[in-house]
């Protein structure tokens, strides 16, 4: 029999609480992006029309710029973001080439399914410099790819459409079900874009690349449905840890 | 775009596999689905040229050689008498109308046509605008029909605001406003430019003399009407991607040939209308450059015979691209075309040369709260901005997708509060909650940046011994929140439930201040150290309620307290969700320690019956139970 004067009560287990899962993947990308040499920088999630279309060689004519796809405020004046590419464009009106950058944050589509949000996050980077080529760019996203999910992840590159990268790509990976799964868009920056930031594209080329952070999220943690990140649960919240 | 396997394979030299072509088009970048022999094609918006069979085949060119054409008309055309005036030539710089009159038709459709309506189940509607939807499946130009019996005055296309209904085709009411395209006969519209015709003039079944349209007109004239006015037209998705300006007359030439087959024609009558030269882009051949863009090696032949089976013309040292090409301005968008010819997965990788950023060793103010917080069992939430606040700053959206949340947040208090009641509603007692953002606001015509954090606390402490019977109040908000204090302005606020939906009593505490990154980095004082990132697997969250069992042991062997304890805190049971000991208290009168537990029980599929949490509690108990010395009083198993 123990001794009930030197019976100690039982230690207090820490309750502790969470990172948004959704934060705690966009610090893992930058800082996978920070050890591959990008710095991170921010920008405002009210853009103009010009930042966040013009300047990225989307015409006024692009499906994007219409009502219906992008949330226009205070009377047309400006947008809600639909992409963290205007920080880039910032960026490379601030700062001269070589320059390798990434940035991350909330942008915005007129969407709202199961599917697809108003609201998620994105991350980009973008490396200006001499004779930067789409060979550069395959080795970065490879081993972007490699460090995400694995060495033996298969990928594949496939042509695809932006108007700010050119020649443009749309990345698969192959998943443990041997189905492709989109992972990233990513191409060769559009000489219109550099000459738009008053960078020589006869001197200077460059290559850029987007994430979606929900995207990686569901695939990292296997959570199937994206509206989850967003309830605010703390039986969903508290998984993470 | 869905288009027959049969039908494209007919068009090309070799006859690949469904499976050869399915990897091909793949390559040149053209998403698809294919069920049975229908290849559905996810084009993405710059290809305009390829919504089409002769589209689609021309960009496999290089892979299954020269494409071979649909038959055309070969004879020759009387000239077209039409009263027609474009004031807008700018929006449609070229158009041609063509005039057919046939006696009699014979039915029923040659097999290629009815095979395209079978196939694809297509609904027919009668003989010309049946020909007119094969014809832009097979090229890719609309075409409209309008019975000619009703084309008796000047008809004229204009691009003005107008502010009037339209009936369409299928017999829909469309409100028209703003500026828009049409074309206008005696004052009323006839058609809404290249998004679809009106009911006045349609064909029918009876229509024996047509009046087709083929028009260019630019795609930022005719972009987002189909949306605006919910019309779901083939003809705008075309126009709005760009079509051949070039290829008018072999568009009518076909739908001849098409009428030839089934009908007697009478006559054939053609006008054609072009304001100005097409705009040609010619760029120089520099395969030093392409070779940079893309870092291969590639030989200039190799590039001049990719280009050539792409159309592209080699002329005078210079590439000329076609006409039907709207997405090719410079080296880029070639290097782009003889990388899809190549395969972007053979195009090889070759690293480059940055230095990594060595993360900084002071963690920023954000991030120091961050983890205080979490350290104090406080989750992050996201939320989304939009909200219904009336306040005179808000920055309002003019186009939201809930009409009551046409407004940016300038606070996040509702949002916690929102997130805190969600909670109650699930159960939880203990609810502590943080949001960092950026909020804006409009001061003075300027948007104003400011980076907020908002904290929220309701209910218990926490889950354990001596936290379990006490209740969030502001001595225990103030004492989480001492490490801000002297850094940051802030007050302690408690929010009244008067106004809230809930029957709950706990007395909610909320803080809200600005985060400045430029104040004196609290990490000096407080050694946090960030945690490292770990990809744990998710658990599906149950949407059914959970039960909840409280049970007080009495252990009289204190050996045993540990076992007891260890026992407890690793049970494993159907169901159980959670558990923690919300009592703990030695009596030493007694010579006996009192252990209070409880043991939360969920199902993924079910709500749970008392007999389902009974079981469970029969696996949790009966082994603790049976050690000597451990009885739970007044409960007999």
């Amino acid at each position: 029999m123990s001794d009930i004067d030197s019976l100690q009560p039982p230690k207090i287990l820490k309750e502790f609480g969470t990172l948004h899962p959704i934060n705690q993947t966009k610090d893992y990308l930058i800082k996978v992006l920070a050890e591959m040499g990008f710095r991170e920088v921010h920008g405002p999630e009210i853009e103009t029309e010009e930042f966040n279309f013009d300047m990225l060689n989307i015409k006024k004519s692009h499906p994007a710029r219409q009502m219906h796809d992008t949330f226009y405020v205070e009377g047309k004046k400006n947008v809600l973001r639909t992409h963290t590419s205007p920080v880039q464009i910032r960026s490379m009106l601030e700062t001269n080439p070589p320059l390798a950058i990434t940035s991350a944050g909330k942008v915005y589509r007129k969407d709202d399914d199961a599917t697809h949000l108003p609201m998620f996050h994105q991350i980009e980077g973008i490396y200006i410099s001499k004779d930067v080529t789409f060979a550069n760019l395959k080795d970065l996203i490879n081993k972007i790819l490699y460090q995400l999910f694995g060495n033996d992840v298969e990928i594949r590159f496939r042509p695809s459409y932006f108007p700010f990268t050119e020649p443009s790509a749309e990345v698969d990976i192959l998943s443990k079900d041997k189905k492709w799964l989109e992972i990233l868009g990513c191409g060769i920056v559009n000489p219109v874009v550099l000459e738009n930031c008053s960078i020589d594209s006869n001197i200077y080329s460059g290559l850029a690349f987007g994430l979606g952070v929900e995207r990686i999220s569901m695939l990292k943690y296997g959570v199937n449905d994206i509206r989850e990140f967003y309830k605010s649960n703390l039986d969903f919240l508290s998984q993470f840890k | 775009m869905k288009v027959i396997y049969q039908d494209l394979v007919n068009l090309l030299q070799t006859k690949p596999t469904i499976k050869d072509l399915s990897s091909k088009l793949f390559q040149l970048g053209h998403e698809h689905e294919i069920h049975n022999n229908i290849i559905d094609l996810d084009l993405t918006p710059n290809r305009g040229d390829c919504i089409s069979l002769a589209g689609i085949a021309r960009d496999l060119k290089p892979f299954f050689g020269e494409v071979k054409l649909p038959e055309l008309y070969e004879g020759s055309f009387e000239e077209l008498d039409l009263d027609f005036k474009n004031l807008s030539p700018e929006d449609c710089p070229k158009i041609s109308f063509l005039e057919l009159e046939v006696s009699e038709l014979n039915m029923p459709y040659k097999p290629y046509l009815e095979n395209y309506f079978k196939t694809l189940g297509n609904n027919k509607v009668n003989f010309f605008t049946d020909i007119s939807n094969y014809v832009s499946y097979e090229l890719g130009q609309p075409t409209h029909c309008y019975d000619a019996m009703g084309i008796k005055n000047q008809i004229i296309f204009d691009n003005k605001v107008v502010n009037s209904t339209f009936q369409t085709l299928f017999d829909t009411e469309v409100s028209l406003n703003g500026k828009n395209c049409l074309f206008i006969q005696d004052g009323e519209i006839i058609n809404l430019a290249g998004v679809m015709g009106g009911k006045k003039l349609s064909c029918t079944t009876d229509t024996r003399k047509v009046l087709i349209e083929c028009a260019f007109f630019k795609p930022e004239s005719i972009l987002g009407k189909s949306v605006k006015y919910n019309i779901n037209s083939d003809a705008a998705h075309k126009f709005e991607r760009g079509v051949d300006p070039s290829i008018q007359i072999r568009t009518l030439k076909r739908f001849i040939k098409i009428v030839e087959d089934h009908a007697k024609i009478l006559s054939i009558k053609l006008k054609t209308c072009e304001y100005g030269n097409h705009n040609k882009i010619s760029l120089p051949i520099n395969t030093d450059k392409i070779n940079k863009i893309l870092g291969t090696k590639l030989e200039k032949r190799e590039i001049i015979n990719i280009l050539d089976n792409l159309s592209f013309v080699i002329e005078d040292g210079n590439i000329k691209v076609p006409d039907h090409r709207h997405d090719i301005f410079n080296l880029n968008d070639v290097a782009e075309e003889i990388a899809r010819v190549i395969g972007y997965n053979n195009i090889p990788s070759s690293p480059i040369n940055l230095e990594s950023i060595i993360p900084a060793h002071i963690i920023s103010n954000e991030e120091t709260i961050k983890l205080e917080l979490i350290n104090s069992g406080f989750s992050e939430v996201i939320n989304f901005p939009f909200c219904s606040s009336d306040k005179t700053n808000t920055i309002k959206i003019d186009n939201p997708l809930d009409i009551n949340k046409n407004k940016i947040r300038t606070t996040l208090k509702d949002s916690l509060i929102d997130n805190l009641l969600y909670n109650e509603r699930r159960q939880k007692d203990s609810i502590k909650l943080f949001e960092i953002s950026d909020l804006y606001s409009n001061k003075d015509n300027i948007i104003e940046q400011k980076r907020m954090i908002g904290i929220i606390a309701s209910g218990r402490i926490g889950h354990n011994y001596i936290e379990y019977s006490q209740k969030i109040n502001n001595k225990y908000i103030n004492k989480v929140c001492d490490f801000l204090s002297g850094k940051f302005d802030f007050e302690v606020t408690e929010i009244d439930r008067k106004n809230l939906n809930t029957k709950n009593n706990n007395k909610i505490y909320y803080i809200e201040f600005e985060i400045s990154n430029e104040e004196e980095s609290l990490i000096a004082k407080n050694n946090i150290k960030k945690p490292d990132i770990k990809f744990i697997e998710y658990n599906p969250v149950s949407e059914f309620p959970s039960s909840s069992r409280d049970f007080s042991f009495s252990v009289t062997d204190l050996s045993k307290v540990d076992y007891v304890l260890d026992s407890l805190m690793n049970a494993k049971a159907n169901n159980l969700k959670n558990s923690f000991m919300f009592d703990f208290f030695i009596n030493k009168k007694s010579n006996e320690v009192k252990i209070g537990y409880r043991f939360i029980f969920q199902s993924k599929t079910k709500t749970l019956s008392d007999e389902d949490v009974s079981h469970s509690i029969d696996e949790i108990l009966n082994p603790i139970l049976k050690i000597d010395g451990v009885k739970i009083p007044g409960m007999h198993l």
